[in-house]
C-alpha cells in the first residue's frame, strides 16, 4: 500500500516536472521566434519535442536517462563549437557585425544630406485626425504653408491661416499639436520619420520647432544590389565580402558593412597576411616551449618531491599538507598575488634577492615569471600522481636490482622511471594539453606583456594561441570574430590530435565496443 | 647517526627549500592582510604592527560588496556542483550500463566534446548569449541564470566523462543480479547505482565546485554589474588598475575565500586524488 501510494507520488512529481519544463521551453520558443532568432527557437522545439516523447512514452529508457546531460551538452558545447566554426568562415568583424539587410537600412538612414538650397522650416509637431505624426510646416519668407506625414504632404492656403508676429501658421484644419510630454513620449519616432515633400526630397525635424529639407545622396537600387551617390555618380556594389565598395576604387567602401560569407579566407590570412603572420608565429612558439617547460618542470618537481617523501621521514605529514597546498588554493587568487610579487619597486620578489628586475617589462623576464609561477601552481598535483604511482610499484623490483648489485641512479633509471612513465604518460599529455590553453595564469599574471615590437598588431611576448585569440575577439578596438574563430578551430584540431594520440595510448577506445 | 645523515638529509633540505617556496607567497598574503596599510609593498618580512583594518574593511565598506560577491560564488558555484551531477550522473549510467542504438557514436562525441577546452568557444558563446538576451533578458548575457546554463554545459562533457569511469568500475554482477530480480533500468539505478556510487558523485560534484568557483574569464564577460560579480571577478577587479592599495582588502578576501576551499581539500584529499587520476586536470 505504501509502495504504491510512493509510486504515485513520483509519477506525479514526473508529469509536474515535464509539465514545467515544458511550459517554459514553450514561453522561450515563442519569444524567440518573434525576435526571428529561428535556429534558436527550432534548437528549442526538438528539445521539447525529445521530451515529450522520451519521458510521456515508453519509446526509450535510456534517453531518460541521457536527455537532459546531452540537451546542456548540445546547448552550451556542441552548438557553441559548430557557431565557431561557421563564424570562422565569415567577414565578421567591427564594422560587419550586422546582417545585410540591417547594413543597408543603415547605410539608407546615414547616406542623405541637406538640399542645395539648404532649406529650413518652423514647424509645429502634431498629428493628423487620424494619430498619425503630422508637422504643421511654414516658410514666413516665401509664405509657404504645408502639413506633412510620413506619407502625405498638404499644401495650405496662406489666406485661411492664422498667421502669428513670426510669420508662422499656428492652426490648421485637422491638425492636433502634441503636448511637450508626448513629443517626449514620441522622441523616437520623432528622429527617424522622413516627412513628405516631393519625390526626391523629405523632411526631417532638427529640432522642437525646426525641420530642414533633406534628400538622400545614397540611393540602393534593390534589382542591381547597388548604391548610387546622386552627386558623385559613384556606383558602389557588393564586394563579396561584406562591404559596399566604389566600383572605380575598390578602398572606397559604404559603413557599415555586414558580416559576410568568406569561406576559408580567414584561415589564408593566418598563412599569407604577413601582419597576421609575423604575430601568430613567435606566439605559436611559444606557446609550445611554454606548454612544455610548464609540464617537464611540473613533473620533475612533482617527481623528486614524491620520491623524498617516499619512505618514513620525521614530519611527513607535515611536509605533505604543505606541499599541496598551492593546489588546494584557488587559483585566480595566487596568480594575482604572484603578480604583485614580481612588482619591480616594491615587489616581494626583488626585495627578498636585493635585485632590481623589471620582470614584466623583458620578455625573457616576464616569460620566467610565468614559468615559475605555474610551477608553484602545479607541481603538487604531479606530486599527487606521481606518489600514487610509485607506491604501485613492487618494491620486490627494486630489491631484486639491488641483490644484484644496480645503484640506486641505475634502479631509478632502468626501472622505477619507466615503470613511472607508462602509468604518468597519458596525465603529461593531458597537462600539455591544458597548459597550451592555460588563459587564467596569462591573462592575470602578464596580460600577455610585454609588448612584443616585431610582433605586430598585438600579440605581446608572453601571449599564447589562446590569450591572443581572446585580444583578437575582445579587444577594445577592432573586434575580429571571424579570424579568432579561424584560430580557435586550428587550436582545436592540434589539442584533439594531441589529446587523441594520448587516448589511444592508454586504450580507452579499446572499451567503447 | 651517519646513515642518518646520508639517507635523510638531503630529503629535507630538499624538502624544506620547495616548502619554502610554496610558503613565501602565502605569507605575504597573510602579512599584507595584517598589514595597516593595506599594500603589497615589502619594506620588512616581519610585521611591525598588526592589524584587522583590511578585513574590517572587506565587511563593512559601501564600496566593497564582498559578502555578495561571495554568496553569488557560493550559491552559482553550488548550484553547477549539484545539478551537473545529478544531470551527468543519469547519462553517466545510460553510458556505461544500458545498450542502445548510436552508443558508441555518442561516446566518441563525448570523449571529443570533453576535450574542446570551453575557452576555446568563449566569443560563440558571447554571440549566443546576446541573442538569447535579445528574446529572454532573464537568462542571456549579463545575467547569473545565464553563466550559471553555460557553466553547467560546459561542466556535463567532463562530468559525464569521469562518472562513466567510475560507473564502469562498479561490478556489472550487481545490475545483472538486479535484472534476474526483475527490476526496470529505472529502479536499478535509484536502488543500486545511486547508493553505491555515492561517494564518487559527492567528489565530482565537489571538482565541478571548486572548477566553477575558480572560473574567471566567463564570469568577468558575463557580470559587469557590480553586485552581480563572482567572487574572482571582483577580487580581481581590486588589484587592476592602479588602485594598489586595494592589495590589502583582497588579500584578506582571499584569504576568507581560500580556506572553505582549502579545508575541503585537505580533508577529502583522498578521494579528490582518485578523481584527479581518472584524468581531470584542475583549472
Amino acid at each position: 500500500m505504501e509502495k504504491l501510494f510512493q509510486r504515485k507520488v513520483t509519477v506525479t512529481l514526473k508529469y509536474i516536472t515535464v509539465a514545467l519544463v515544458s511550459a517554459i521551453l514553450l514561453l522561450l520558443i515563442e519569444s524567440s521566434f518573434a525576435k526571428r532568432e529561428y535556429a534558436i527557437s527550432a534548437f528549442l522545439t526538438v528539445g521539447l519535442i525529445a521530451i515529450a516523447i522520451t519521458y510521456l512514452t515508453n519509446f526509450s529508457i535510456p534517453m531518460k536517462f541521457f536527455l537532459p546531460g546531452m540537451f546542456f551538452l548540445f546547448a552550451f558545447v556542441v552548438g557553441p563549437i559548430l557557431y565557431t566554426i561557421a563564424m570562422s568562415g565569415f567577414h565578421y568583424q567591427t564594422g560587419n557585425y550586422i546582417s545585410k539587410p540591417e547594413s543597408i537600412t543603415q547605410i539608407l538612414a546615414g547616406g542623405i544630406r541637406p538640399d542645395a538650397a539648404q532649406t529650413t522650416f518652423d514647424i509645429i509637431i502634431g498629428e493628423d485626425p487620424a494619430k498619425n505624426l503630422e508637422i504643421l510646416a511654414s516658410d514666413p519668407t516665401n509664405k509657404k504653408y504645408f502639413l506633412a506625414t510620413a506619407t502625405t504632404k498638404t499644401d495650405l492656403d496662406p489666406a485661411g491661416l492664422a498667421i502669428d508676429g513670426n510669420g508662422d501658421a499656428t492652426v490648421a484644419p485637422g491638425f492636433t499639436p502634441l503636448t511637450p510630454s508626448q513629443q517626449a513620449a514620441e522622441d523616437k519616432a520623432l528622429a527617424t520619420t522622413r516627412f513628405a515633400y516631393s519625390s526626391d526630397y523629405f523632411i526631417t525635424i532638427e529640432g522642437g520647432n525646426v525641420a530642414s529639407l533633406k534628400e538622400q545622396s545614397l540611393k540602393y537600387d534593390s534589382s542591381t544590389d547597388t548604391f548610387t551617390n546622386v552627386l558623385t555618380h559613384a556606383v558602389y556594389r557588393d564586394n563579396g565580402t561584406g562591404n559596399f565598395a566604389n566600383i572605380k576604387d575598390k578602398n572606397d567602401q559604404l559603413q557599415p558593412g555586414w558580416r559576410a560569407p568568406i569561406w576559408f579566407e580567414n584561415y589564408a590570412k593566418l598563412f599569407t597576411d604577413p601582419q597576421i603572420r609575423s604575430a601568430l608565429i613567435p606566439v605559436f612558439i611559444w606557446t609550445i616551449v611554454f606548454a612544455s617547460l610548464t609540464v617537464l618542470t611540473q613533473f620533475a618537481l612533482g617527481l623528486l618531491i614524491a620520491m623524498t617523501l617516499n619512505r618514513k621521514l620525521h614530519g611527513r605529514r607535515i611536509y605533505r599538507s604543505i606541499l599541496i597546498l598551492p593546489y588546494a588554493m584557488p587559483s585566480i587568487m595566487s596568480i594575482l598575488i604572484w603578480g604583485g610579487m614580481f612588482d619591480t619597486e616594491f615587489g616581494a620578489i626583488n626585495h627578498l634577492f636585493g635585485t632590481h628586475v623589471h620582470w614584466f617589462q623583458s620578455a625573457l623576464y616576464a616569460r620566467l615569471a610565468v614559468i615559475i609561477v605555474n610551477l608553484w601552481l602545479g607541481f603538487p598535483y604531479f606530486y599527487l600522481i606521481c606518489s600514487g604511482a610509485l607506491q604501485a610499484i613492487p618494491a620486490e623490483l627494486s630489491e631484486a636490482a639491488a641483490i644484484d648489485g644496480a645503484s640506486s641512479r641505475q634502479i631509478f633509471r632502468k626501472i622505477t622511471l619507466p615503470l613511472l612513465l607508462q602509468v604518468v604518460a597519458p596525465l603529461l599529455v593531458a597537462s600539455f594539453a591544458f597548459n597550451f590553453n592555460n588563459f587564467n595564469i596569462i591573462y592575470l599574471l602578464t596580460g600577455g606583456g610585454p609588448q612584443n615590437t616585431l610582433g605586430g598588431a598585438v600579440a605581446g611576448s608572453t601571449d599564447i594561441l589562446i590569450s591572443y585569440t581572446y585580444k583578437i575577439a575582445f579587444s577594445a578596438g577592432n573586434q575580429n570574430l571571424g579570424l579568432a574563430s579561424a584560430i580557435s578551430v586550428v587550436i582545436f584540431v592540434i589539442i584533439a590530435s594531441i589529446s587523441l594520440y594520448g587516448i589511444r595510448r592508454s586504450k580507452v577506445l579499446d572499451s567503447f565496443k | 647517526m651517519k646513515k642518518w645523515v646520508k639517507e635523510d638529509l638531503w630529503r629535507h633540505i630538499v624538502l624544506l627549500v620547495t616548502c619554502f617556496f610554496v610558503l613565501f607567497p602565502i605569507y605575504l598574503v597573510f602579512l599584507s592582510a595584517l598589514s595597516p596599510t593595506g599594500s603589497l609593498q615589502v619594506t620588512s618580512f616581519i610585521p611591525k604592527t598588526i592589524s584587522f583594518n583590511n578585513f574590517h574593511l572587506l565587511f563593512h565598506s559601501p564600496k566593497i560588496p564582498y559578502l555578495i560577491w561571495m554568496k553569488n560564488s557560493i550559491v552559482i558555484a553550488g548550484l553547477v556542483a549539484v545539478l551537473s551531477v545529478v544531470i551527468g550522473a543519469a547519462s553517466a549510467f545510460s553510458f556505461s550500463r544500458l545498450r542502445f542504438r548510436g552508443k558508441k557514436q555518442g561516446l566518441q562525441l563525448l570523449l571529443l566534446v570533453q576535450m574542446f577546452p570551453a575557452i576555446l568557444s568563449l566569443s560563440a558563446v558571447y554571440v549566443i548569449m546576446e541573442r538569447v538576451y535579445n528574446f529572454a533578458p532573464h537568462i542571456g548575457l549579463g545575467t547569473e541564470p545565464g553563466l550559471l546554463l553555460v557553466y553547467l554545459g560546459g561542466a556535463m562533457g567532463v562530468n559525464i566523462w569521469l562518472l562513466k569511469g567510475f560507473v564502469d568500475s562498479i561490478p556489472i554482477e550487481l545490475d545483472e543480479a538486479a535484472k534476474v530480480d526483475g527490476a526496470s533500468a529505472v529502479q536499478t539505478y535509484w536502488l543500486i547505482f545511486v547508493p553505491l556510487a555515492a561517494p564518487i558523485l559527492a567528489v565530482v560534484s565537489l571538482l565541478s565546485f571548486i572548477g566553477t568557483f575558480n572560473e574567471f574569464i566567463l564570469a568577468r564577460l558575463f557580470l559587469v554589474d557590480q553586485n552581480s560579480r563572482t567572487i574572482a571577478v571582483g577580487l580581481q577587479s581590486f588589484i587592476s588598475g592602479q588602485y594598489a592599495t586595494n592589495w590589502g582588502p583582497f588579500a584578506a578576501g582571499s584569504i576568507i575565500a581560500s580556506i572553505p576551499l582549502v579545508a575541503i581539500f585537505l580533508s577529502l584529499q583522498r578521494y579528490i586524488i582518485s578523481g584527479l587520476t581518472a584524468g581531470s586536470v584542475k583549472g
